[in-house]
């Protein structure tokens, strides 16, 4: 038996370089809100000749862990890393843009489809001031709408998530009353309402309970057709949440490192809370057992992801695309990378 | 007798195993959790606030031991009328029957079910009936969590018991029966008595489930951190709390959630040992 | 004499009835207990049996394109869990490997010398152990074997903490059924001059075989649905490997992906329907076999 065990494990082992295409595996981990887009692409690059690519949604928390001990090749982040976060890894690390997401307001209100919110309202209601959707400062954003007499159940993440974090980004800039009370982070001290997993988890409980309303990423709404609300930029504009409108939000100066929040742009037509997600990865790849192969296969898979034929297939999947300054930036940074010393692509 | 001290001494060593296991996870996890305690103290274990925010972070763990512990002797509660009644129709009253063979398949059944698949079931089915009884305003909080923990420690209680259970001596239980003893008084003074321990054990290894589980309560427990203020009101426990915050968690946060991780080892020491001294009360 | 023989007639009558209401009451208990069971699996059946055909197990998880597209044209999704399944089956073999020799072993030890304290201390130590959540042993072995022997996220990890999840399961079990063997038996073997080992290989094991099963099987089946520990040690892998340093997949995992893919989510019943039909099965072959080997 034991025997048996030990030859079916070798079997499997990897570098039995035969002389034919030795197939390259890499590990990454991190966030989930990409995981789709990113599993699709890495195997379209797989079928084109590229490497494997195990790929694991354990979170972004658990993608920079990952990278901090060293133990993938790169991770996926949707929430860049503070500076101290950055002190805290042994070495330089990158941040590549791959693609935008945005996080909606979806709500389950019987006989109602084109809520609008602006950030008062949101702060309201989140904060649990504001308990009754027919509440008058509701009505006020919402002439004509028929809100119904009914009580507001808050939705939020329970789990610590990226989704919380850029929700939260963007009520902090706009009301101080959040910035006070609640602050930036990805897991908050919500005072009222209930907690749900996921964010299949909360689009599951807003699409079960009437009168609830929560907030979750987009492709989520989407797929499962959740009312979104229309919500007030800086600009004044009601805006619904559309791809474009997602990835004009980053169609503006972003600093050289990319790390940047999107949240609250000043573009007119953009919709408001939206942020990029990254690839993280170590600026010199020498790290750990990684071999120069494999430093090559992780940089030119990052590098596929922000093509022009992926980010087609981002948008195939409804996930935002990068606007052109974005991608520039990505490629620039993508292009400092090294394996002891020297610079990977050539 | 070399042969013997032999064997005797392999047994020996593979008991190491779970000393050696259990050592090693206990200092893991006190490595990891001693931050936490440095900054909060014994008010770790009795403070009930728990607030991530950056800034004022302040983390305490009694919302979550309280809420473990009420859902899980809740569901021991629930759990034990069902698995008595149906391990009792298994291996005595249907024993060797066709019957009793599909019963034992269906409870099987249960325990083979993934944990998340009960969250969804919960979730998606349990849930709205509830709201239907009109109970419960949304569905979650501790008791819908405690129902469905219930159904799936009931394998754990039923299989291990059904089969000591039928392991009782024919002679024994043939003896009382030519005293004139009915079924029901073989049952009581005869079967239980004789597989008592096997019994309590089962419900003690369906407790200790219940204690551990974490993506069916998480599903349906409402995930507040509070005590929970009433039989459906939403709270938290132990394990769902460390679950969903630990990805996330870094510095003070996670040295608290593993604290919590350390606490409920203890906290299942502390059960355990609770259970036995009872069994020696009614011994 | 004439005192017992009414003593023992006088409430007979009682006594009857107590014992047919009590046999009402236990059928009554049971028949509660599979009232979910039918519940559950109605669910399970209804919402997963549509996606499972022979790709189901031969192809390995579809892509979220693959799957959306489907969806809005209202097939069944295309691809299957043979990545799920493959790591699966592999984790749980060496889980087993690491899990069930020692187990027995020292199960059989604290049976043997329960008088003695170390004994019921060690008894005690696998209560403890069955209630530690599993993440916490996810946390565990990514530490000792993540972090420090395959330095990255691999099928030996996994293992290791789906092990730790088996142990107690088994030591628990197998001290009990063993309690359940009549001292006769054994003393038998000893006054016939049976050697230790012999004894414990040729008579105790056969003969409480039935209830060893019973406790390695629902350790089996408690492994095979757990995804937390997974996720922070063998992370999931699109492929279909066997390579015990790296990656792999495993069939809950497929079903935690599947729940956070919106296009995916019909997958979930499937999988899980797959899981539970895969235990069941498991189990009836296993008291099959078992129960020919019965001997009390």
């Amino acid at each position: 038996m034991a025997a048996m065990a030990l030859l079916l494990v070798s079997c499997g082992g990897s570098g039995s370089a035969t002389g034919k295409q030795k197939q390259i595996t890499l590990s990454a981990a991190g966030a989930t809100f990409p995981q789709p887009f990113y599993n699709l692409a890495f195997k379209k690059f797989n079928e084109a000749g590229g490497p494997l690519i195990n790929y694991g949604g354990i979170g972004s928390g658990g993608g920079i862990k990952s990278l901090r001990d060293q133990i993938v090749n790169f991770s996926a982040t949707d929430a860049f890393l503070s500076d101290e976060e950055m002190a805290e890894m042994p070495g330089e690390v990158v941040h590549i843009p791959t693609c935008i997401g945005a996080v909606v307001i979806a709500y389950n209100l019987p006989g109602v489809t084109d809520l609008k919110l602006t950030p008062e309202l949101l702060e309201g209601i989140f904060l649990g001031n504001i308990n009754k959707w027919n509440d008058p400062k509701i009505l006020a954003s919402n002439p004509g709408l028929a809100l119904p007499d009914m009580e507001i159940t808050v939705v939020y993440r329970s789990d610590g998530s990226g989704t919380t974090f850029i929700f939260s980004d963007y009520m902090s800039k706009v009301s101080p009353a959040w910035n006070a009370q609640l602050g930036t982070g990805k897991a908050l001290n919500w005072p009222a309402g209930i907690g749900a997993k996921g964010n299949p988890g909360v689009s599951g409980t807003i699409s079960q309970s009437q009168g609830s309303i929560g907030y979750i990423g987009y492709e989520y709404a989407f797929a499962q057709k959740i009312p979104m609300a229309a919500v007030m930029n800086s600009a004044g504009f009601f805006i619904e949440p559309t791809l474009e409108s997602f990835t004009a939000a980053a169609d503006e100066e972003i600093p050289s490192d990319t790390r940047v929040m999107l949240t609250n742009s000043s573009n007119p037509a953009a919709y408001p809370i939206t942020s990029f997600t990254w690839i993280i990865m170590y600026k010199e790849l020498a790290y750990g057992k990684h071999s120069s192969e494999a430093a090559e296969a992780a940089v030119k898979t990052v590098r596929w992801l922000i093509s022009e034929e992926a980010q087609a297939i981002a948008t195939s999947v409804h996930y935002a695309a990068l606007p052109q300054n974005a991608s520039l930036q990505a490629e620039e940074l993508l292009r400092g990378i090294t394996y002891q010393g020297q610079t990977v692509l050539k | 007798m070399s042969g013997d001290r032999v064997t005797k001494a392999l047994l020996f060593i593979s008991s190491l195993t779970i000393l050696l296991l259990s050592a090693g996870i206990v200092i893991s996890l006190l490595g990891g959790a001693l931050p936490a305690f440095k900054e909060f103290g014994v008010r770790f274990i009795t403070s009930s606030v728990w607030n991530p925010t950056e800034g004022s972070e302040e983390y305490g763990a009694m919302a979550f031991i309280a809420g473990t512990v009420i859902t899980s002797i809740l569901a021991l509660i629930i759990c034990i009328p069902m698995a008595f009644s149906t391990s009792l129709f298994i291996a005595e009253y249907y024993n060797g029957t066709r019957t009793s063979r599909i019963l034992r398949s269906l409870v099987d059944l249960l325990a083979g079910i993934p944990s998340i698949v009960y969250g969804f079931w919960g979730f998606y089915a349990l849930r709205p009936l509830l709201v239907a009884t009109g109970l419960t305003d949304q569905g979650f909080g501790v008791f819908t969590a405690s129902l469905v923990l219930a159904i799936m420690i009931v394998p754990y209680a039923t299989s291990l018991s059904a089969e000591i259970i039928s392991m009782v001596p024919a002679e024994l239980k043939e003896a009382a029966y030519s005293l004139g003893a009915t079924r029901r008084e073989v049952i009581f003074s005869v079967v239980i008595p004789s597989a008592r321990s096997g019994i309590i054990a089962s419900f003690i290894l369906a407790l200790g489930r219940a204690l551990g589980e974490t993506m069916a309560v998480t599903m349906l427990i409402g995930n507040a951190n509070v005590i929970p203020k009433g039989l459906f009101a939403p709270g938290n426990t132990m394990a769902s709390v460390i679950a969903n915050q630990f990805g996330e968690a870094s510095g003070l946060k996670m040295s608290a959630l593993i604290a919590i991780g350390l606490l409920l080892f203890l906290i299942t020491a502390l059960v355990n040992y609770l259970g036995k001294l009872i069994i020696k009360r009614f011994a | 004499m004439t005192e017992i023989n009414t003593a023992l007639t006088d409430n007979i009558g009682r006594r009857n009835r107590t014992n047919v209401r009590f046999r009402y009451l236990v059928i009554a208990g049971a028949v509660i207990t599979v009232i979910p069971i039918f519940l559950i699996v109605g669910s399970l059946a209804i919402k997963g049996f549509r996606q499972i055909n022979l790709a189901f197990f031969t192809q390995p998880a579809p892509d979220t394109f693959q799957a959306m597209m489907a969806a809005s044209t209202g097939d069944i999704i295309p691809g299957g869990i043979a990545n799920g399944l493959t790591g699966s089956l592999l984790m749980v073999f060496l889980a087993s490997l690491f899990a069930i020799p020692p187990g027995l072993m020292t199960g059989i030890y604290i049976y043997e010398n329960s008088s003695q304290k170390y004994a019921r201390f060690i008894r005690s130590l696998a209560e403890i152990l069955q209630g530690v959540p599993s993440i916490i042993l996810g946390i565990i072995a990514y530490i000792w074997i993540v972090k420090n022997i395959t330095k990255g996220y691999s099928a030996l990890a996994g293992s290791v903490s789906l092990a730790i999840m088996m142990l107690p399961l088994i030591i628990r079990s197998t001290e009990e059924t063993m309690r359940m063997i009549p001292v006769s038996i054994r003393e038998a073997a000893f006054a016939l001059g049976t050697p230790y080992y012999k004894m414990i290989y040729k008579i105790l094991i056969p003969v409480s075989f039935s209830g060893l099963a019973t406790g390695v099987l629902l350790a089996l089946s408690r492994i095979l649905g757990e995804t937390a520990p997974l996720m922070l040690t063998a992370l999931g892998s699109p492929a279909i490997s066997f390579d015990i340093t790296k990656p792999v997949s495993a069939v809950p995992l497929l079903i935690w992906d599947f729940y956070n893919d919106p296009n995916m989510v019909s997958l979930v019943w499937s999988a899980s329907l797959f899981l539970m039909v895969f235990v069941l099965s498991m189990n009836l072959l296993a008291r099959s076999v078992a129960s020919k080997h019965k001997y009390i």
